[in-house]
């Protein structure tokens, strides 16, 4: 009993302490960090410039814009023929700023500061200048978690806006993307804009990618394309979230 | 200031300045600033706070900070695979290399120990990977077409739904161990370069608390 009392004294407040600090780390863990989230967000409100909608509208990159009046007149074209077309994207996202990158190396994330009080839900698509950067896939009351599509576990179905060929696009960890044709013999040329496919159940169709910066088709084992995103993923001071819901979930 | 702090009001501070300042090295990757970023890569600041907090500490010491860090960096990323793991062995590597008897107790030490331990924690890392690979996955980007079943037939049994990953798909074996050397060298060489920033006030800290334990 004396001994066991010994121990307890010598060795009782660090285990204690241990046993802490592993409780409440687990528990951050379990709520995916929330109360740190919402912590560090409350702090950097001073030190964030507010996002004025009018001014996010306004930079809108001209690249970008080129890219979707090609994609735009195409489409025209499309549906004078065909008439079955339904508009997916809701006119207004919530614009929200940047205010937090990934924690780690493995991941290319971002922290928005706009949450699930602001009426952002999880699988809501993120876009900014240049285009298409990611998905939510956790929120906060006040802020929201993208998955960008820089990450290499993300994968978009994507289109050329030239020649409608198709393929599925992952992420390198960098500006850089992969795109995997489903073609054998895509008709594909450096240069060509990338956008959503109408095929893609996570994300809305026809919003601009990227642009083909180099094409390889006797990869294997599809012909691929190195696609440079066209959103500067790095540079990003805020987003744009638009609402959208799943058409369709993946079959197995 | 400090100096005049009586003695056991700073015995209870010691607590409240270590975990927030563990706290801060989990969050700190968010913040890039200035001379904090090199190809998109940040230092790996909880792997830094590991090392100075395991670097005059016992093995085990070592290992439940690495655990704990390694839980909170899962929270703002994605449970799966841990950081909980690498830290670890970060952890009691460090604390197993009894530094004082081989070498000086100084910065430069600690830069190269972080360098040495960014690459087993990165090595680590990619291996839980390679394992995720090989297990199951979320669901991907559905493309419903038929004719396509063929060719996505292959990915579509790597992928099946089971579990809570983020992410669309797995990782592909060139972009694992392409992600790791590029991990491993850049945030190596930052991590090291940045290392005494946190090492000498963390040490310095510690120290003194060590001093007027001995003088109470």
């Amino acid at each position: 009993m004396n001994r066991l009392r010994q121990w307890w004294m010598h060795y009782g407040l660090g285990v204690l302490l241990s046993a802490l600090a592993l409780g409440v780390a687990l528990g951050l863990r379990q709520t995916q960090g929330s109360l740190l989230v919402e912590l560090y967000s409350w702090i950097t409100t001073p030190a964030r410039p507010p996002v004025d909608p009018a001014v996010v509208l306004n930079q809108a990159a001209t690249r970008e814009l080129q890219a979707l009046v090609a994609e735009l007149q195409y489409q025209n074209r499309e549906l004078k023929r065909l008439l079955q077309f339904t508009e997916q994207m809701p006119s207004s996202g919530i614009p929200a700023a940047v205010v937090g990158r990934s924690a780690d190396h493995w991941w290319q994330q971002l922290t928005l500061s706009r949450g699930s009080q602001q009426g952002v839900k999880v699988g809501d698509v993120v876009m900014a200048p240049g285009g298409l950067i990611g998905r939510v896939e956790s929120v906060t009351p006040n802020t929201s978690r993208v998955l960008l599509i820089s990450d290499p576990t993300s994968r978009v179905g994507v289109m050329l806006s030239r020649s409608r060929h198709m393929g599925v696009m992952r992420g390198t960890g960098t500006q850089n993307a992969i795109l995997e044709f489903f073609d054998k013999d895509p008709k594909v040329e450096v240069g060509d804009v990338v956008v959503t496919s109408g095929l893609s159940s996570f994300y809305p169709a026809g919003v601009v990618v990227g642009t083909v910066r180099a094409v390889n088709l006797d990869a294997s084992p599809a012909p691929q394309a190195t696609v440079e995103l066209s959103a500067p993923l790095g540079l990003l001071e805020w987003g744009l979230i638009y609402s959208y819901a799943q058409t369709s979930t993946p079959q197995p | 200031m400090l100096k005049h702090l009586p003695l056991n009001l700073k015995y209870h501070l010691n607590g409240v300045v270590t975990a927030l300042s563990g706290l801060l090295a989990v969050v700190a990757p968010w913040w890039r600033g200035p001379g904090l970023e090199l190809a998109g890569l940040t230092p790996d600041w909880p792997l830094i706070w590991v090392v100075c907090w395991s670097v005059r500490r016992n093995a085990w010491q070592g290992a439940v900070a690495g655990i704990t860090l390694g839980l909170l960096q899962d929270a703002l990323t994605s449970p799966r695979p841990t950081h909980a793991l690498g830290l670890a062995v970060v952890g009691i590597l460090t604390a197993r290399l009894q530094k004082q008897r081989y070498m000086q107790e100084d910065f430069i030490s600690v830069a190269l120990i972080v360098f040495g331990m960014v690459v087993i924690a990165e090595t680590l890392m990619a291996l839980q990977w390679m394992l995720l690979n090989t297990s199951v996955w979320q669901g991907s980007d559905g493309l419903n077409l038929t004719g396509m079943e063929t060719f996505l037939d292959g990915l579509w049994n790597q992928i099946q739904s089971s579990g809570t990953i983020s992410g669309d798909g797995p990782r592909s074996l060139e972009s694992i161990w392409w992600n790791h050397q590029r991990n491993t060298l850049t945030s190596a060489i930052l991590s090291s370069l940045w290392a005494p920033a946190l090492y000498l006030p963390l040490s310095h800290w510690w120290q003194s608390q060590e001093r007027d334990a001995k003088e109470i």
